[in-house]
């Protein structure tokens, strides 16, 4: 490996706390592996000091995501970080900016695109081709930040585990490796290592330390995620093959980047036909639909939440249900732009059906957990529909209203994080209930406003994040979403917006069930009474309607981390589907 | 002129953000020592009342800098002007010393009333419309939500004459309503309140700490999303805010969230507004594709370009709606045809942008409850009654009525057809309904709605002018109603029934003289021939001269004529019912009349604030100054209608013997008696129950949407656990099926051959076992057999190869 | 007839009388003489052939380890009968069918 030097053009105050970017990537991903380890010799008596130590890990871990933002350029539009090449010795660029002719320029110097090469990149399985790669642009690190945030908050709520403390901490610092790898891999073999990393650590967490039907809820979500993982793997190997061309020289490659530029017709020679970007794209989205989830693969979701512990249930919907939409924006769109503008349509539909269904669902229950899954259904639908509104002419190829498609696509991004603040506060929301008196029955709910008032207040607050009231995060991006759909289909758009009654209904009924009256009706209503509200569970739910606040008043400070990113993947997929349109009109004209 | 807009906004900007600091801090008031104390109403009144200052320094500054055009083109006298400039350097520094003792604000307003007044004797004439050459309305950014390529969302504001109006006139209703609330609130200064109206399950009253902080941290919190929504330079922004009001609202109503009445009547509010927003939505999806655009007004976009916003899109500059085939051409700043990059014209279709006005207007038929949304209103009054007063009568309700207002540029003649007939449906309903309530606050929420369909009625014909003119004279009166109604029910110890009051005339003066100011101000009375008048007769009169105009014009809608007018003499006879029922005649209920008792001073010094406002705001009618302001504002939009001379004459006439009409037939019923109402109650029991219940809409709309919907979401429930998950479970249930036919396969027939092979083996082995007798003389005699016979058989085959 | 069938017939009358001998006698020693007989009718037989074939003194050689073998195997198998004596006091071959199936 060449030898690596760095230098900051700013930011020096970075210099000396920062590790080489290279390194720093490693060790976000690996430091709550390693504290994992670490663990493995603790006394397994030394509860509280195990959990301290747990809980220091996923805060360092976020402080090392917080450097990486200061790393991090947000008027880049590419993977970073950025080296550049001189001969033996690569050099990190720091200040740079594209130009119009796509060149980039470094201080007063211009160095060719070739001489610059995007993201940490050493080798792993050579024979294969596969690279331990990892970068990471606007479309990562705002859910990179959400990932260790929601895990230091998850950790916090984790103190209401009561068995076993060692191992579940344990795995849940290897299911934060998990996690944070997925958002930084950028080999397509890594990415699912990752992946299948994550889902062992989830399966024993629900299946261990869940509530009565643990062992269904866990095995009904690892058929379902392993269902969709051997899916996406087929689609690895379709693109793995359909890489090379021996003719040319050129191996098979996994790289993430490669692979797009193949699938936007970029590379000469060698492309990927029409039906195997639909057939592919078909599989990677079942693959990743299901984590989304959408209907109809989201039956596992409510099982999953209702029997998982509070904070698994925080990481499952924070963070887990967004490697879904992750993957579908990073992987299964960039690969296959013919196959996702194939699909568009039915996308949005799955979109507005998810959130209209999820509702109505949630309606009808009457478990204050499943309810909230349920939720989750509805409010993960946004995320596809913002997707997926890419109108396309259909005689070239190019985007109608492409602003509207980018104005989709950075609010179903920022609906995520949106979600992840709000469901990880509504989980946890129910979780303080529930570790005080043993059920989540809606219905013999009530009175706990006059109890518990900074609790309820807090609850009400992340609520109505969820509701999707101005001013809170969750106003932005279903509004926003909604708003770039009447471009695509009038009728989709429309069905979308009626979510809008529904989730009202659902909320401030449940509202009302679980928090107004004059009396609590359930059982242990002692526990109520003796176990008051505690510093660290307002701690958490302070911090996440504080963030709940500052997304919905002030969304710009994520737009703007995700603006270039996303406005170059728009720009670049829409490109890509001309230059198939291009070539499908060159084979027909010269047929005839 | 650009300083006057940073001024401008900066002001309105403050007295915007107060009343969130204000919340911020009450919000907490649970956690201070002073929770039972008065400090956080001192706080809120604070924050409120010198926001009011701040708006009427805006205001002042703004008639100064446009050297009072706004009175100067009616009046032409440079006299005049240069009075108003004194007059207004004299406010200012009454406002500067205001500013210092914010709890004497009522000064400060009475101050404004006399100039109002005192300006009113020039009045004379009232002439067209024509834009005056000063600007009057700023416009600007405040901050950037997001931007999306050329797509741009911000928070920005529109200041214009009728913005300025609508910050007064909520700022000082909300000050006068904080101040009311001191008094109606002080009962939850205790550390047990005791709530009669919610039993608990041992049978006793149910208690709780006092929750008086919190009634005035949502109360700043409605200000701030009132003020924001009056602010909001873009209908995305109007958005925002709807919804904030709509959860203040919510939490207002449901302030007593032990009663299970209050939540579910909350609930019932915010979702029916929700079904509202569901259209108000579709339209902003429409303008946002169609145009591009939230903002009202012109802006500069990121390359420093001006761009139209969405009124001068539609409208130009002349007010037309220019049409090319069944779309409308969008224009640019100079009104020229807007091109997009291909150079090709940009439209909209005609039917596109209805949809789009009717969407918006969707929105504001369910804030302003509207027919059909007009069900949740009435149930909102279980929240306290300066919630009442304030959110779902003078301000939050009325917002639709501003919205319809500051979008009417964008309604084209079918849009604002379908809305004078809504406005027309809802005002009769509801009227109707307030005939036979007999809960006080019913009654008021009642003709609430129906003075909103007024308002509507006004809009939809083209009566601009006249349908935000009646929006704020109806703040006043129907804001000192419902107070009066809580001075009455806090003197009552909270009974809202009247038919058992009666004769409370005598026990609280002040109340009984406020309510009838507000009683004369709704009936629109006047006396004929003469000048004198309340402020209803006016604004009710120029709506009823409008529809009057317009039916003239088309005749095929003469019920939007008739309509109002005859309800003109309901609500005459409605609330002067109201009145007599409650404070003349006899007491019908011993127990509430001794009880009853005046209120302290804190509740009846803002009646008295604001019964002069609800006499007398409107003065002068069409050329007074209240109008004038407004009508500074008026868009230029072709659709926009102004009655002449003769037909406003008529319409006058008419709506006022129609108000005189119910006036006495009230007076003779249930003043004087000389039929028992009960008698006619019993002649016509049917339609009394009909209206009892309201025209049955909460029954129809319970059968239509609410159980609907809960079965629609039992069957996804369903679908998820018997299909989804059943499918599932069959797959899983094949899966183990298979395993189990494979453990059989490998079972049965895999080791059952290879046990076959051992057992056989076995099997002849023990069958062979006879042989071995373990006598070796049989095992030589074996041997000994056996080689004879290999010997016979190899001779008989050596021999028969030979043969 | 010639030579080699005399030798023949005495190697067969041998080897017919060892074999009866080795059915007939209970007594274990009877046996092993028996046995002796069929050996050597057997070496007769080999010596015989030697004699009257072209293949040298093959015979005259297998002839001789017969005779080692048959002596090892006496001993052996007297050391058997001695044994057999000690476990069941006769050397009655019929009472020692400890090793049927």
């Amino acid at each position: 490996m060449a030898i690596i030097t760095w230098r900051f053009e700013y930011k020096e105050i970075w210099r000396a706390m920062s590790l080489s970017p290279t390194l720093l990537l490693s060790v976000i991903i690996f430091l709550p592996a390693l504290g994992a380890l670490i663990l493995m010799i603790f006394d397994k008596k030394a509860v509280e000091t195990m959990r301290g130590f747990a809980l220091a890990v996923t805060a360092i871990t976020f402080v090392l995501t917080l450097l990486l933002l200061g790393h991090f350029n947000p008027s880049d539009p590419g993977l970073q970080p950025v080296f550049e090449v001189t001969g033996d010795e690569l050099k990190l660029v720091q200040n740079y900016e594209v130009q119009d002719d796509g060149s980039i320029a470094l201080s007063d110097r211009v160095i060719s695109a070739a001489a610059i090469q995007r993201g940490v990149k050493l080798e792993w399985i050579p024979g294969w081709n596969i690279n331990y790669q990892l970068a990471y642009d606007g479309i990562s690190v705002p859910l990179l930040l959400l990932t260790s945030f929601i895990s230091v908050l998850a950790m916090l709520a984790s103190w209401s585990i009561n068995k076993l403390h060692k191992g579940y901490l344990i795995l849940f610092l290897l299911l934060e490796t998990g996690m944070l790898g997925v958002f930084l891999a950028l080999d397509f073999f890594l990415f699912y290592v990752f992946w299948e990393v994550m889902l062992l650590p989830m399966y024993f967490l629900i299946g261990i330390w869940g509530g009565p039907r643990r062992e269904y809820a866990a095995i009904k979500f690892f058929l379902y995620t392993l269902a969709g993982s051997v899916l996406m793997l087929i689609a690895i190997l379709m693109f793995y093959f359909g890489s090379a061309n021996e003719a040319l020289g050129v191996a098979a490659t996994f790289d993430l980047t490669e692979l797009a530029n193949i699938g936007q017709g970029n590379v000469a020679a060698i492309t990927f036909s029409e039906t195997t970007q639909i057939v592919a794209f078909i599989l990677l989205f079942i693959g990743f639909a299901i984590k989304v989830p959408t209907f109809p693969f989201h039956t596992w979701l409510p099982d999953a939440h209702v029997e998982a512990p509070t904070p698994i249930s925080m990481i499952l919907a924070g963070v887990l249900l967004k490697m879904g939409g992750y993957g579908i924006i990073r992987i299964a769109f960039p690969l296959c732009p013919v196959g996702a503008a194939y699909a568009a349509h039915t996308l949005v539909a799955i979109g507005a059906i998810s959130i209209i269904y999820g509702a109505f669902a949630a309606l009808a229950q009457t478990d204050f957990k499943r309810l909230v899954a349920y939720s989750s259904v509805s409010h993960m639908g946004y995320v596809l529909l913002g997707i997926g509104v890419w109108k396309i002419n259909e005689s070239t190829g190019a985007a109608i209203g492409r602003d509207y498609w980018l104005m989709g696509m950075n609010g179903a991004m920022f609906q995520m994080l949106a979600h992840g603040v709000s469901s990880a506060g509504m989980f946890f929301m129910v979780g303080v209930i529930y570790d005080r008196v043993h059920h989540r029955d809606l219905n013999q709910f009530g009175g706990l406003a006059g109890i518990m008032p900074y609790y309820s207040g807090l609850a009400a607050g992340i609520f109505f994040a969820g509701l999707g009231l101005p001013g809170l995060c969750g106003f932005i991006g279903e509004v926003f979403v909604v708003l770039s759909a009447w471009n695509f289909s009038k009728l989709l758009a429309i069905i979308a917006a009626g979510g809008v009654i529904l989730t009202a209904g659902y909320i401030l009924w449940t509202l009302q069930r679980v928090y107004l009256g004059p009396e609590y009706k359930g059982p242990h209503k002692d526990e109520l009474l003796s176990n008051p509200f505690n510093g660290r569970e307002a701690s958490v739910a302070v911090i996440l309607l504080i963030f709940a606040v500052v997304l919905g008043v002030y969304p710009e400070i994520m737009f703007g981390l995700m603006r270039e990113s996303m406005a170059s993947l728009v720009e670049s997929l829409d490109a890509g589907y001309q230059n198939a349109v291009d070539s499908a009109m060159t084979i027909k004209t010269t047929l005839k | 002129m650009e300083d006057l807009g940073k001024q401008l906004s900066t002001l309105l900007m403050v007295a915007w953000l107060l009343p969130f600091f204000g919340f911020c801090i009450e919000v907490f008031g649970g956690y201070f020592k002073w929770r039972l104390t008065k400090t956080a109403a001192y706080i809120a009144v604070g924050c409120i009342g010198v926001g009011f200052l701040c708006s009427v320094v805006a205001f002042m500054q703004w008639g100064n800098a446009t050297d009072w055009v706004v009175f100067e083109s009616h009046e032409g006298e440079h006299h005049v002007s240069a009075d108003h400039d004194e007059a207004a350097k004299s406010h200012d520094e009454h406002g500067a010393k205001h500013d210092e003792h914010a709890k004497e604000h009522e000064h400060g307003e009475e101050h404004a009333d006399e100039h109002g007044e005192k300006a009113e004797g020039a009045h004379d004439s009232h002439g067209g419309h024509a834009k005056p050459a000063v600007q009057t309305a700023f416009s600007g950014q405040i901050y950037h939500l997001a931007r999306f390529g050329e797509l741009d969302i911000s928070i920005d504001y529109y200041i214009d004459s009728l913005t300025l109006g609508m910050f007064m006139m909520v700022t000082l209703i909300a000050t006068c309503i904080h101040v009311f609330a001191i008094g109606y609130m002080s009962d939850e200064l205790t550390e047990s309140y005791e709530d009669h109206f919610v039993h608990t399950s041992d049978g006793g009253h149910f208690k709780r700490p006092g929750r008086f902080y919190r009634f005035f941290s949502y109360m700043s919190l409605f200000c701030f999303s009132m003020l924001g929504l009056v602010l909001a330079g873009n209908i995305f922004q109007v958005f925002v805010f709807w919804e904030l009001v709509g959860i203040c609202s919510f939490l207002l109503i449901g302030f007593y969230v032990e009663r299970k009445s209050a939540s579910t009547a909350a609930n019932k509010a915010f979702i029916v507004n929700r079904v509202g927003d569901f259209g108000f939505i579709i339209g902003l999806m429409i303008l946002w594709t169609s145009c591009g655009t939230f903002r009202f007004d012109n802006y500069e976009d990121h390359h420093g370009h001006e761009q139209p916003g969405l009124f001068q899109m539609v409208r130009g500059n002349d007010g037309h709606v220019t049409q090319d085939g069944d779309a409308v051409v969008l224009k640019d700043v100079h009104g020229e045809p807007l091109t997009d990059a291909s150079g090709s014209t940009k439209t909209i279709p005609y039917m596109l942008l209805v949809a789009a006005g009717l969407g918006v207007f969707c929105g504001c038929v369910g804030k302003s409850a509207q027919f059909p949304l007009q069900t949740w209103l009435p149930d909102a009054m279980e929240g306290p009654t300066p919630v009442s007063a304030l959110v779902h009568s003078a301000t939050m309700v009325a917002a639709g009525v501003y919205l319809a207002g500051r979008f009417f540029p964008m309604f084209l003649p079918e849009v604002l057809l379908t809305i004078a007939y809504v406005g027309c449906v809802t005002l009769f309903v509801a009227a109707t309904i307030a005939v036979v309530a007999t809960d006080i606050k019913r009654v008021l929420a009642y003709s609430t709605i129906s003075q909103l369909g007024y308002m509507m009625l006004g809009i939809g014909v083209g009566g601009w002018g006249a349908g935000l003119f009646h929006l704020i004279t109806h703040a006043f009166f129907k804001s000192l109603m419902f107070l009066c109604s809580g001075s009455v029910i806090h003197g009552c110890h909270h009974e809202q029934e009247m038919p058992k009051m009666g004769g409370l005339w005598k026990k609280m003066p002040v109340t009984a003289f406020t309510m009838l100011v507000g009683v004369i101000a709704i009936a629109g009375l006047a006396i004929p021939g003469t000048s004198i008048a309340f402020s209803g007769y006016h604004s009710k009169d120029a709506i009823v001269a409008t529809a009057l105009q317009f039916v003239d014009d088309n005749p095929v809608h003469i019920l939007l004529f008739i309509v109002p007018l005859v309800t003109a003499g309901i609500t005459a006879f409605y609330m002067f019912r109201l009145w007599f029922y409650t404070f003349a005649g006899q007491p019908r209920d011993a127990h509430v009349y001794e009880g009853c008792h005046e209120s302290p001073s804190v509740m009846c010094g803002p009646l008295l604030v604001l019964a002069p406002f609800a006499a007398w705001c409107a003065i002068g009618g069409e050329h007074g100054k209240l109008f004038s302001i407004l009508a500074l504002s008026e868009p230029a939009s072709t659709e926009v209608v102004h009655a002449s001379h003769d037909i406003h004459t008529a319409a006058g006439s008419f709506a006022l013997v129609a108000a005189i009409l119910g006036t006495l037939t009230a007076y003779l019923l249930y003043g004087k008696t000389i039929v028992d109402p009960a008698n006619i109650k019993r002649q016509f029991s049917g339609l009394h129950t009909f209206l009892v219940e309201k025209w049955r809409f909460d029954e129809l709309y319970d059968v239509m949407f609410v159980r609907p919907s809960h079965v629609v979401g039992k069957w996804c429930a369903g679908v998820d656990k018997y299909i989804f998950d059943e499918f599932l479970h069959g797959v899983v249930r094949t899966g183990i099926r298979v395993s189990q036919w494979d453990r059989k396969f490998d079972e049965g027939i895999i080791d059952g051959l290879v046990n076959l092979v051992g057992n056989v083996t076995f099997s002849i082995g023990r069958s062979l076992h006879v042989f071995q007798t373990g006598n070796i003389r049989q095992y030589v005699m074996f041997i000994a057999v056996g080689v004879l016979m290999l010997f016979a058989l190899l001779f008989a085959f050596s021999f028969a190869i030979l043969a | 007839m010639d030579e080699l069938s005399g030798y023949l017939f005495v190697g067969a009358v041998l080897f017919v009388c060892g074999v009866i001998c080795m059915t007939t006698k209970r007594n274990g020693i009877g046996v092993l003489m028996g046995v002796e007989l069929v050996l050597n009718g057997a070496n007769l037989n080999f010596v015989a052939f030697s004699r009257f074939s072209p293949l040298g003194l093959d015979g005259q050689v297998v002839a001789l380890f017969v005779i080692v073998l048959a002596a090892a195997e006496a001993a052996v198998a007297l050391a058997i009968a001695l044994n057999f004596y000690n476990n069941h006091q006769t050397i009655d071959v019929d009472r020692g069918n400890e090793l049927s199936g």
